[in-house]
């Protein structure tokens, strides 16, 4: 068939891209885990669920936890020191959400499944629906609010803007933040890249074409 | 004790005036604006009355403030559609105001003329002539104000970009906000009927549309830059002095029953308030999220819970669910014997034994959901014989209503203040999550903000129906067709009974079954013999309701499926086949225009099993009337026969919504119902046990990822012109889709895909 010319690159790319992702999550998502999680913990738990630090999400139930009161716990946000009140085993997306009002991160599914609760810590990407406040100890964490601001926006933010790259809009900061994170360590990627990047945020209203255009449009911007 | 924040500290209050609502709430309004926070003073500064405004009164719809920005009053909301950016173009079209001086309020009852539902496509295409209407009046009355100003008359007088001027003199100039001079619009407009159906201001004289400079112009949407920027509150967002965080602990079974509840170690939670138990309904109420999170999962509410009995909230072992393999065999039965006609034509019956050539096809489509990013959440404040509600819903109006008819309270003593919410795509979890708020609060005396879990989502937001249909078509010895039959057996897509008013014991307090009737499908064929049938139900195992394009984006799937099938048998090109065929001229339109688009050559579909398995190519077509908006999409796809995958690499669409409000938000629309509708086609299913969903998060019910997304989606607008209405935009592009795959995973490898979604194990399975 010699209408066919990308079909074999295609099939060796889907194959080593499945590979690549599996990769990914434990490189990025979990490796973010792991390094703020205590080295020989394999699993971490949340609202009863286990998630497996080698990437498996597990439903079975945990065993009833000891109960931590709370305490006053010294955050790194966005540049500046906040002593929160949260019990240590809470996670870190509702200390930045209740505690300190922010509205970047977003509480999507709990599960580290779709993305909407990322944030940077020392400049990883990482899910703070999974990641105990106790955890985070002295890292630099950067939410959305963090990037720009209104008056001097992200040259992300304004590839986003520019690119109309919203409707409901509720996923949008996992997917700026993970471009962030993916930008500073390949400021030049390719299309293909940038949707492996983003592969395992998602979106509902069907946004992925501008989203990709934004991000392409940013790197542009921060190429000159 | 954490720090709570206040979005809205001030706004509190159980009986606000719309005044002081409007003022307190400022910091919420504004953000949709360029402006700081100010006091909408032209407002009623008396009516203590939760009421909706009278539809008469021009202030029900506009405000021009002092520093000559102005408030446009909606009942519709913005769901993620672009809907409140394209109201606004209509608006400042009319009065010929700056459409970036322009605020849009949408939904607060107390605020807003009930319009009905933003949903079905139908915001832009009613509200639309509503608000043109309203705002057109609002014109004629700042120049009669101009015209005692000036002492002239209104002839002799202009109005652009929200000064008006005496014509011929360009020093007598003055602003919209100097003339109303900060006080309300008060002048009778005139409304008749109501919702979908009102009319406003039947005197006003709109523009002719051919003169338009705002509306038809690709204006950045008002929303993004806030939601882009972490300043855009979502219902999510909302934080209210003294509130309380709720969590809901469902039954473990559909229609299980509370047994026990054990609240030991509960208590001990740190910021633990109460356990809520009425009937069958749970749920817990804690100072902060964390321990409402803590103290539901100790009760049960966990993903994937391994019985009735998991938690420490017993359940009866309830197991009433049809099996998942039989749900089709279960809505065939269900229907009751009612046959709705959609297209009776000759006798269907009698002409198929004059066929030369006879086809049939049973085509199957699972439950399928919303699936919002953002979990459903809602706040309540219930005291006494009062209530607020802050919620993302679609329906304002009516889940006012609904929440008064739930807690029995009279209507006037309820307002609900809408706040836009994660994406919805139809009637999903957020009207269910306002009825969970309003008892938790009601039990408690305090405003509870409850948000729903993953697995609350997955499992219980109302879903998109499974559908059977069973196609049969003749063709003669020339390869015409003779006769068309289809008939769909379609659950309820508008249960809209609550799901918290089933479980405390008063399933009929709000609400009705619905139908899975007509319309589901515009049937547009010039077939000589046909007939064309809806067999509707009532509810089918699971809750269902309206899912983006309900129903029509599963009979789209079949009808044009099957005309494919047909045009494959009769050896001819999918395009022609169908040409030849339809009369009607803006469906023939959308269809050569996305042909050229695409670069369409006449062949019949290869349809050649490959057996040398390599990667296949193939296209397909499909078309759609849906709302009185004609789209036609094709697309490229290549078929992995090794895996399984399909491949879609280019989408051209063709689209006739009449005058385009506004192209890129248009474009923007577009683009997510066919990255939704590919998702629904390739991925998407719900799965159950006798019990309950199983499909309680995204591994279970995956959607499509990047790696998925098309190459490239090319958009060709049909019909763009002044002497077309505005049709609605926001659901048909979404139906052609899953046909169309179908369709081009036929050509490329022969194989013809009658059940969705098309996942690699089923493609593989159809192959052999």
């Amino acid at each position: 068939m010699k209408d066919a010319p990308d079909d074999w690159t295609h099939a060796k790319f889907t194959k080593r891209w499945q590979l690549e992702r599996r990769k990914r999550l434990q490189r990025g998502l979990l490796d973010g885990l792991r390094q703020i999680i205590a080295p020989r913990q394999r699993s971490i738990a949340f609202y009863g669920v286990n998630i497996n630090i080698s990437g498996v999400i597990r439903g079975d139930p945990m065993p009833a936890q000891e109960l931590v009161m709370s305490q006053k716990i010294n955050l790194n946000v966005n540049g500046a020191g906040h002593a929160v009140e949260v019990e240590p085993d809470s996670m870190l997306l509702y200390a930045l959400r209740n505690n300190l009002g922010l509205r970047g991160p977003k509480f999507g599914c709990g599960l580290a499944q779709c993305g909407a609760c990322t944030v940077l810590m020392d400049g990883n990407a990482i899910r703070s629906c999974v990641t105990p406040v106790s955890a985070v100890g002295n890292a630099k964490v950067v939410t959305l609010e963090g990037l720009g601001t209104p008056e001097q926006p992200h040259p992300l933010q304004r590839a986003f803007i520019a690119e109309q790259a919203a409707q409901c809009g509720y996923c949008i900061n996992g997917m700026i933040m993970a471009a962030k994170a993916f930008l500073d360590q390949n400021p030049h990627p390719s299309r293909d890249e940038i949707k492996q990047a983003l592969n395992d945020n998602l979106c509902r209203c069907g946004t992925h074409m501008r989203i990709v255009r934004a991000v392409q449009r940013a790197a542009g911007s921060t190429q000159q | 004790m954490i720090t709570l924040y206040n979005t809205m500290s001030s706004a509190v209050d159980l009986a606000p005036s719309r005044r002081r609502f409007l003022q307190a709430s400022g910091g919420l309004v504004i953000t949709f604006s360029l402006f700081g926070p100010k006091p909408v003073l032209a407002r009623d500064a008396a009516q203590t009355s939760l009421a909706p405004p009278p539809a008469g009164k021009l202030y029900a719809w506009l405000a021009v403030h002092p520093d000559n920005t102005a408030t446009l009053f909606t009942g519709k909301v913005e769901t993620g559609t672009g809907v409140q950016t394209a109201l606004a173009q209509i608006a400042a079209e009319e009065l010929d105001f700056p459409f970036d001086r322009l605020d849009v309020v949408m939904g607060t009852t107390s605020a807003t003329v009930d319009q009905g539902p933003s949903y079905g496509s139908m915001t832009v295409r009613y509200a639309g002539p509503q608000i043109r209407s309203a705002a057109a009046a609002g014109r004629e009355a700042l120049l009669n104000l101009a015209a005692e100003h000036f002492k002239v008359s209104p002839n002799e007088l202009v109005a652009k970009d929200g000064t008006i001027s005496v014509v011929g003199i360009p020093d007598r100039t003055v602003t919209y906000g100097k003339l109303v001079d900060g006080k309300r619009l008060d002048m009778e407009i005139g409304a008749s009927g109501k919702r979908f159906a009102m009319k406003v201001a039947p005197n006003a004289h709109a523009k002719d549309p051919s003169t338009y400079t705002i509306i038809g112009k690709p204006l950045p949407r008002k929303d993004i830059p806030g939601k882009i920027l972490a300043t855009f509150p979502y219902v999510q967002d909302v934080r209210i002095d003294g509130m309380l965080h709720g969590r809901v602990v469902r039954p473990y079974g559909v229609e299980a029953t509370l047994q026990s509840v054990d609240e030991n170690g509960v208590k001990n939670i740190p910021g633990f308030v109460q356990v809520v138990r009425r009937g069958n309904f749970l749920g817990v109420v804690a100072e902060t999220e964390w321990a409402a999170i803590q103290a539901a999962a100790k009760l049960g509410s966990t993903l994937n819970p391994s019985g009735p009995d998991a938690g420490q909230a017993k359940w009866s072992n309830w197991t009433g669910l049809p099996k998942m393999d039989e749900i089709w065999e279960t809505v065939r039965k269900t229907a009751a014997g009612r046959n709705i006609s959609v297209a009776s034509q000759g006798s269907a019956a009698l002409a198929f034994g004059y066929a030369s050539r006879t086809l049939k096809a049973t085509y199957k489509t699972p439950f399928q959901m919303h699936g919002s990013i953002g979990p459903s959440c809602a706040i309540a404040q219930v005291k006494g014989d009062r209530a607020t509600f802050w919620s993302g819903t679609q329906m304002p109006h009516e889940t006012r209503r609904d929440m008064a008819q739930l807690l029995g309270i009279p209507l006037d003593n309820v307002e609900l203040r809408w706040v836009e919410a994660s994406g919805g795509y139809g009637r999903n979890g957020l009207d269910h999550v306002v009825a969970d708020a309003a008892i938790l609060s009601q039990a408690v005396g305090r405003p509870v903000r409850v948000q729903w879990m993953r697995w609350d989502e997955h499992g219980w937001e109302p879903k998109g129906p499974p559908i059977v249909q069973d196609l049969q078509g003749a063709l003669d010895e020339n390869g015409r067709v003779i006769a068309w039959q289809h008939h769909m057996w379609i659950p309820t897509i508008d249960d809209t009974h609550l799901i918290a008013a089933a479980l405390i014991g008063r399933p009929d307090a709000t609400g009705d079954t619905g139908t899975g009737k007509v319309p589901v499908i515009t049937y547009a064929y010039t077939f000589e013999n046909a007939d064309v049938a809806v067999h509707d139900e009532g509810r089918v195992a699971l809750l269902t309701a309206w899912l983006r394009s309900p129903a029509q984006f599963e009979t789209t799937f079949a009808m044009e499926s099957f005309i494919d099938e047909l045009a494959a048998a009769a050896g001819q090109d999918p395009l022609a086949f169908r040409l030849a065929y339809l009369k009607d001229p803006r469906a023939v339109a959308v269809l050569k225009a996305a042909a050229e688009a695409y670069g369409w050559h006449t062949r019949p579909a290869r349809a050649k099993a490959d057996h040398s398995g390599k990667p296949a190519h193939g296209r397909g077509l499909a078309w759609v009337n849906r709302d009185d908006v004609r789209v036609a999409t094709i697309a490229d796809v290549t078929v992995d026969p090794s895996s399984g995958r399909i491949k879609v690499s280019r989408v051209v669409v063709a689209h006739d919504c009449g005058l385009v409000v506004n192209p890129d938000g248009l474009k923007n629309q577009i683009e997510g119902n066919v990255i939704q509708s590919l998702s629904r086609t390739l991925h998407e299913e719900v799965t159950f046990d006798t019990a309950h969903v199983t499909s309680q998060d995204w591994q279970g019910y995956p959607i499509l990822r990047f790696e998925d997304i098309p190459d490239s989606i090319d958009i060709v607008l049909v019909n763009n012109r002044p002497e077309y209405p505005s049709y609605g935009a926001g659901e048909p592009s979404t139906n052609p889709t899953a046909a169309v795959i179908s369709n081009a995973v036929f050509d490329a490898i022969g194989v013809r895909l009658r059940q969705t979604p098309f996942r690699p194990k089923r493609v593989k399975a159809a192959m052999t």
